[in-house]
């Protein structure tokens, strides 16, 4: 009696397992990895430090530290802040503006010298250890090389990955 | 580089002089330069003088700023210096130091540089962030640092600059620091001057320009850009530092938030590797067999102010307490990416196959000249080994009897710099100079095209490389021959299938016309397959 009771609670872990383990489709993981280049081209990966600073007035501002010019005498000196209200436009404007004007004029643009896709195979490497990796996640596509780095691809990144 | 500077003769000072009558607007800036001459003739000798003759019959003796508005970093100072200060082009906030701003090289100031946070003023090489922006020029343009006093300034835009931001550029520079004359250019332009004035003569070139934000590869025709043969690649130092960071973060220490750390660990420890598979391999052996690994002493900003590569013969003392960074693969599969993109999922081609496709794109005379002048500038070719893998990836795909030649020069971040004294000598140049008059009655779009199109080159190709071939339908031939057996095709019929088959829907309309014309003589031919016309009587 003992002994099947316990096998009845011990059961297949990979079975168990393979009930819960989640499949992600291509185009989550396109997402996945349009977010992993956008963490490539970011600025900072923290919050601003001084965001939950109160500024007063006693804070130098950019102007303060700066001597004034000479040379700008009759005119008030425009802010910064006047021209970031002037030219306010993201990068996907800019470009998305060029191209029609380009398209109008014919000539090349910012988009047409985009350098093409590379006709050599692409290679694969292991996202733990950084060799080559010959084996992919079932879950999450991404490549491992080992039983050792798959189970430490499955603890941390495969499925809990947030940019 | 010293014998340019001094190279000013009386003559030259003298022609100076008559040009100050001819032209009057720029009056202020010959005064000026005249004075800067006086200061400078000491230090100038005679073999110097002569040296630079040779090259350059006349030259002009402007002076100028020299502005090179990189995304990473600002390289300025006057034509007359050596060298050029370089600033970098961001604000940065300290954990450490609440409540100040540390603007551009303001940055040495600040004792602890860990998790400095960046403002940027640009995005992808291109300056959205104009309330970024404008304090650090404020900056590098004021009085300790790069003051404007009146110099002609010549300033460097990214390639396909858009028209907003030129237009912002303008209104500040012109408006805002009231410069009297001013010229943009692209710094791959001036990088071109360079090139061509140290070798002496103006081969057509190929500019590799691997910064911060992107990788440009630029044919220069006749020293102008051939547009058509310009290639893009995502990838600069910025991408390559946000990985090794990622990298580092998964494998080692939580570095996410130290970039500035962990752009010194890259400049220090990363190189392009020769043949990258061996070096793989060599990578996986143990540490005491590894002569690739490396410990890097990271800062602690008490003791250490910059990491560093430990000796690893020797006891390091200082370094007891410190943390201390293992890098093994990373140190050549970081700038791996901008040869291969792919291993990181970026689906285009590397710098190698860039340059080529680049070469092959442009007219076929030029082609030759092309691959024996190729010209790597920007922070990011500075990784160890990358002229000589450039080299022999390059010379892997281009013909065996053509010569392979790639040119680094010793400082490729400041090289676009130094060409801009190269511009400034040339006695053209004046006359391109756009004056404050000139911005106010013109505006903005005539002066930017005065900018833009001077640099351009268009060359139509003469030499058609291949002719077309027009798609042949077989069965259209075979219908003149007898080959089936069944008898020879009628000539009227044969002309009306052999239209039909030129075109299906041309065919159909065919079809239609014959339907209303002709019913008789229609039906029986028009519903028929192309396998059944052969058995046309």
């Amino acid at each position: 009696m003992m002994k099947q009771f316990k096998s009845q609670l011990r059961g297949s872990n990979r079975l168990k397992e393979g009930d819960k383990r989640r499949v992600i489709d291509e185009t989550q993981r396109r997402r996945r990895h349009r977010k992993i280049m956008e963490l490539l081209e970011s600025d900072n990966y923290q919050d601003d430090p001084h965001a939950d600073l109160v500024m007063s007035k006693k804070v130098p501002k950019f102007e303060d530290n700066l001597e004034q010019r000479t040379t700008r005498t009759k005119k008030k000196e425009r802010t910064a802040e006047y021209y970031q209200t002037k030219f306010r436009k993201n990068f996907q404007q800019l470009v998305d503006e060029d191209r029609i004007e380009a398209d109008i004029a014919g000539r090349v643009s910012y988009v047409d010298v985009a350098a093409e896709e590379s006709n050599l195979p692409p290679r694969h490497f292991c996202a733990v250890c950084g060799f080559f990796g010959h084996y992919s996640c079932v879950a999450c596509g991404m490549r491992y090389c080992s039983i050792k780095c798959m189970e430490t691809h499955m603890d941390t990144r495969c499925l809990k990955w947030t940019a | 580089m010293s014998h340019m500077d001094s190279s000013l003769s009386d003559e030259d000072l003298d022609e100076g002089q008559s040009e100050v009558k001819r032209i009057r607007y720029d009056s202020k800036i010959y005064n000026v330069s005249r004075r800067f001459e006086k200061h400078q003739r000491p230090r100038r000798t005679r073999l110097a003088s002569r040296d630079s003759h040779s090259f350059h019959v006349k030259e002009s003796n402007l002076q100028g700023l020299i502005f090179d508005n990189g995304a990473h970093t600002i390289k300025i100072n006057y034509s007359f210096e050596e060298e050029p200060k370089i600033i970098p082009n961001c604000i940065m906030k300290a954990k450490s130091e609440r409540k100040r701003l540390f603007i551009g090289s303001q940055i040495d100031e600040c004792r602890d540089c860990s998790g400095l946070f960046y403002l940027i003023p640009s995005e992808r090489g291109y300056i959205t962030k104009w309330d970024v922006q404008k304090p650090i020029w404020d900056f590098v343009l004021s009085k300790n640092v790069c003051p404007v006093n009146n110099y002609p300034v010549i300033m460097t835009q990214p390639l396909f600059n858009f028209k907003s931001i030129q237009d912002c550029i303008d209104e500040i520079f012109f408006e805002e620091y009231e410069v009297s004359s001013m010229f943009r250019l692209n710094p791959t332009d001036l990088a071109v001057l360079q090139y061509h004035k140290e070798i002496g003569a103006k081969p057509p070139c190929i500019i590799v320009d691997s910064g911060y934000s992107f990788t440009h590869v630029i044919p220069y025709l006749e020293g102008k850009k051939y547009l058509k043969g310009v290639r893009r690649i995502n990838v600069g130092g910025k991408l390559l530092t946000n990985h090794l960071k990622d990298i580092i973060s998964y494998r080692q220490y939580h570095v996410m938030e130290e970039t500035f750390v962990i752009n010194q660990v890259k400049e220090d420890t990363c190189y392009v590797s020769q043949d990258f598979k061996s070096d793989l391999k060599a990578a996986e052996l143990p540490p005491s067999k590894n002569h690739i690994i490396r410990n890097y002493v990271l800062p602690d900003f008490n003791n250490i102010r910059r990491g560093y590569i430990q000796d690893r013969d020797q006891k390091d003392e200082i370094a007891e307490n410190c943390q201390i960074l293992r890098l093994n693969n990373e140190r050549f599969t970081v700038p791996e990416i901008l040869f291969h993109p792919s291993d990181i999922g970026i689906k285009s081609i590397g710098i190698a196959e860039a340059v080529c496709k680049s070469i092959f794109s442009c007219p076929l005379s030029f082609q030759k000249d092309l691959a024996k002048n190729i010209v790597c500038i920007g922070g990011s070719t500075k990784f160890d080994g990358f002229r000589d893998r450039l080299f022999n990836e390059v010379r892997s795909m281009i013909p065996a009897s053509w010569e392979v030649n790639v040119y680094q020069p010793s400082d490729p971040i400041t090289y676009n710099w130094m060409g801009g004294k190269v511009l400034l000598k040339d006695p053209e140049f004046k006359s391109k100079l756009v004056t404050k008059q000139e911005y106010e009655e013109c505006g903005m779009s005539a002066i930017q095209e005065k900018f833009n199109q001077w640099s351009i080159i268009d060359i139509e190709e003469t030499v058609q490389s291949k002719p077309k071939i027009e798609p042949v339908s077989y069965i259209d031939h075979l219908k003149k021959y007898d080959v089936f057996g069944k008898g020879i095709v009628s000539e009227e019929s044969s002309e009306n299938n052999e239209k039909k088959n030129e075109n299906p829907e041309e065919s159909r309309k065919c079809e239609e016309e014959i339907d209303v014309s002709s019913k008789n003589d229609g039906e029986e031919k028009l519903n028929l397959t192309d396998d059944d016309k052969f058995k046309l009587p």
